[in-house]
């Protein structure tokens, strides 16, 4: 499948904030913005939310009552063994185990997720637009195909006033 | 808010993005220098020597340690809480720092978390050894066996303890992990050679820097760091509960869980201390690691070393209050005077009196003295264990069951091992990971002049 792309690198983080934000205001799509250290304005101009904290408290939750669920089944009902007399469900000390592997759980999920969802695992193949956008550049990124030429020319425009240092069209 | 005409820039000089980068990666675009082949060698040595031990220890059994029924807990304990101390600091010092959003942490977390990792590698070893049989080791994994199935002690300090141990170990290691992989791209695509690319390309696992992967990435951070910050404090509470459960005179108290959370962060603060000095002294990365962040160490380490007095305080007052001849004698008899009190002053001295030179702004402000006193807090901390560990087992309630311990060859080889593997792994870090998160230091660049700093 070809695409192609419209690319606009910027030196600094105001002007990029700048030009992203106007180009959202007016409606316009962004395919993505690529920055060496996260920028907040884009990543909330941009408007992509992350539901990854609520996914965590779930896991946690479920985490959680399985620990306890387990503990219980092991002492109490599979093998039950009378320790100086101490009930079988001793509930105070499970507390601890349940806390690590709830955090353990927590992690190993939340890791998971976040693999699927920011599509990063070892040996993926990725699209890199512009080598420098991990070191010392900010690089907007338009699809040509999705975008009309009428828009596209005001979008280039936006991003040359906000000093785009280099603009560029890329066929791929 | 953060004042910079009060509290100065984080980043010495006008740098560019692009100078930033070249800084912190020259040691990993670069042969490193003699020194480092130096001390290469000699962990390797260390750690022959440490793997030699391990051998005979595996081959012949725990009787060639000098522990005995009275004093079953020897070194391999000590170094171990020794160790997994020092592992604390690195994640307690990036994740409350980062959850207090603290800025000045980002030229030292990396490095502080690498530390943690291989501490907690060495620490897990000693428990391991410990077991004596430790090709059976995976019996404490509680699976439905063939032995009944039997389950493991769930009420356990010693199984807590493995659990915690594991998790730490996993959790510090993905946040470490995951902090790397912006870095790992920027190697990658500034790499010139062909195996450079693809070898820092498959560690960075396709990491582009869009702003959909930051924005998760700090999701998930904000989420392995809330959750870590409790384990950090949860993970040295139950090494305390290995002895706070037991019924020995001077283990027996509820003051264990904080005084050993309290004093694993400080001996892991004074490990960051030294490392942070070497790799400023060594890569001459004084520009991001500046007398600012040193003397924020140092004020903290001041800090916690007053707590450590009066938790020592706290301990020898609590003896005397309690009534019991047994804390009396552990405390007064077998510590302060007696057979082991050159272990209990050496504690003193070293973790109560010596760090509060940080008092004076001219022991702050040189490197020297700074690197010799973190130095004396971890020797003062190991003589802690060694003090718990060794005189509460050597004399409690028989005096026919008392008895002395001195260590064997084996045992310091496998000390010494440990420290050889630490030293190794740190080496390694300098040499193939950025020390410094050059991606989070490019956000403090310009710390102060923007409205959300």
């Amino acid at each position: 499948m070809s695409s192609s792309h419209l690319i606009g690198v910027f030196e600094d983080e105001s002007g990029l904030v700048k030009a992203v934000e106007e180009i959202r205001e007016k409606d316009l799509k962004i395919e993505e913005v690529f920055t060496p250290y996260p920028v907040h304005e884009v990543i909330h101009a941009m408007g992509t939310k992350s539901k990854l904290q609520v996914f965590a408290y779930f896991y946690g939750l479920f985490g959680a009552l399985a620990v306890l669920a387990f503990l219980y089944w092991t002492s109490v009902i599979d093998w039950p063994i009378n320790y100086g007399g101490k009930p079988f469900n001793s509930f105070p000390s499970f507390i601890i185990i349940t806390i690590i592997l709830t955090i353990f759980i927590v992690t190993v999920s939340s890791l998971a997720t976040f693999s699927g969802r920011a599509k990063l695992w070892p040996g993926k193949q990725h699209k890199i637009y512009d080598l420098r956008a991990t070191d010392d550049k900010f690089v907007i990124v338009v699809s040509k195909d999705k975008t009309d030429p009428e828009k596209l020319s005001t979008i280039q425009g936006i991003m040359k006033a906000h000093g785009a240092v280099e603009i560029r069209e890329e066929e791929a | 808010m953060y004042n910079r005409e009060v509290r100065g820039p984080l980043i010495i000089g006008d740098k560019s993005f692009k100078q930033i980068s070249t800084d912190i990666l020259a040691p990993t675009e670069t042969k490193p220098g003699k020194w480092w082949f130096a001390m290469m060698t000699l962990a390797t040595l260390a750690s022959i020597w440490g793997v030699y031990s391990i051998y005979i220890t595996v081959s012949k059994g725990i009787g060639t340690w000098g522990v005995n029924n009275t004093v079953g807990w020897g070194w391999a304990i000590i170094n171990f809480v020794w160790w997994i101390g020092i592992g604390h600091a690195g994640t307690a010092f990036s994740i409350f720092l980062l959850i207090l959003r603290q800025k000045w942490r980002t030229s030292i977390n990396r490095a502080a978390e690498a530390m943690t990792v291989f501490a907690v590698g060495c620490a897990a070893i000693f428990p391991a050894l410990h077991m004596g049989r430790i090709w059976l080791a995976f019996f404490i994994f509680p699976y439905p066996n063939t032995r009944g199935p039997l389950w493991v002690n769930f009420n356990s300090p010693l199984f807590w303890d493995f659990i915690a141990i594991t998790a730490y170990l996993l959790i510090s290691f993905s946040f470490w992990y995951l902090g790397m992989l912006p870095d790992f791209a920027t190697i990658r695509d500034r790499a010139t050679s062909k195996v450079r690319k693809a070898l820092y390309g498959f560690f960075s696992m396709g990491w582009v820097g869009s702003s959909r992967q930051w924005l998760r990435f700090e999701s998930l951070a904000f989420i392995l760091g809330g959750i870590a910050a409790v384990l950090v404090v949860s993970v040295h509470s139950i090494v305390s509960t290995d002895f706070a459960v037991s019924v020995e005179p001077g283990w027996h108290t509820t003051l264990f869980p904080p005084y050993f959370v309290v004093g694993a962060i400080f001996s892991g603060f004074a490990m960051v201390m030294t490392l942070m000095i070497i790799i400023r002294k060594l890569y001459k990365l004084g520009d991001y690691v500046t007398d600012g962040h040193l003397d924020a160490i140092a004020r903290i380490l001041t800090f916690i070393s007053l707590i450590m007095g009066t938790a020592y305080l706290t301990e020898i007052f609590m003896a005397w209050y309690s009534g019991s001849e047994y804390e009396m004698f552990t405390f007064f008899k077998n510590r302060i005077t007696g057979e082991y009190a050159l272990q209990f002053w050496g504690m003193i001295i070293c973790n109560a009196l010596i760090p509060q030179l940080f008092w004076f702004k001219k022991v702050r402000s040189s490197l020297l003295i700074m690197l010799i006193i973190s130095l004396f807090i971890n020797l003062g901390m190991w003589f802690e264990r060694f003090n718990i560990v060794i005189t509460s087992l050597s004399k409690d309630y028989l005096p026919s069951a008392w008895a002395s311990y001195t260590p064997t060859w084996v045992e310091v080889g496998t000390y010494v091992g440990t420290i050889g593997i630490f030293l190794a792994g740190v080496l390694m870090f300098f040499r193939y990971i950025p020390m410094i998160a050059v991606s989070e230091v490019k956000t403090v660049k310009d710390i102060g002049t923007r409205k959300y700093d």
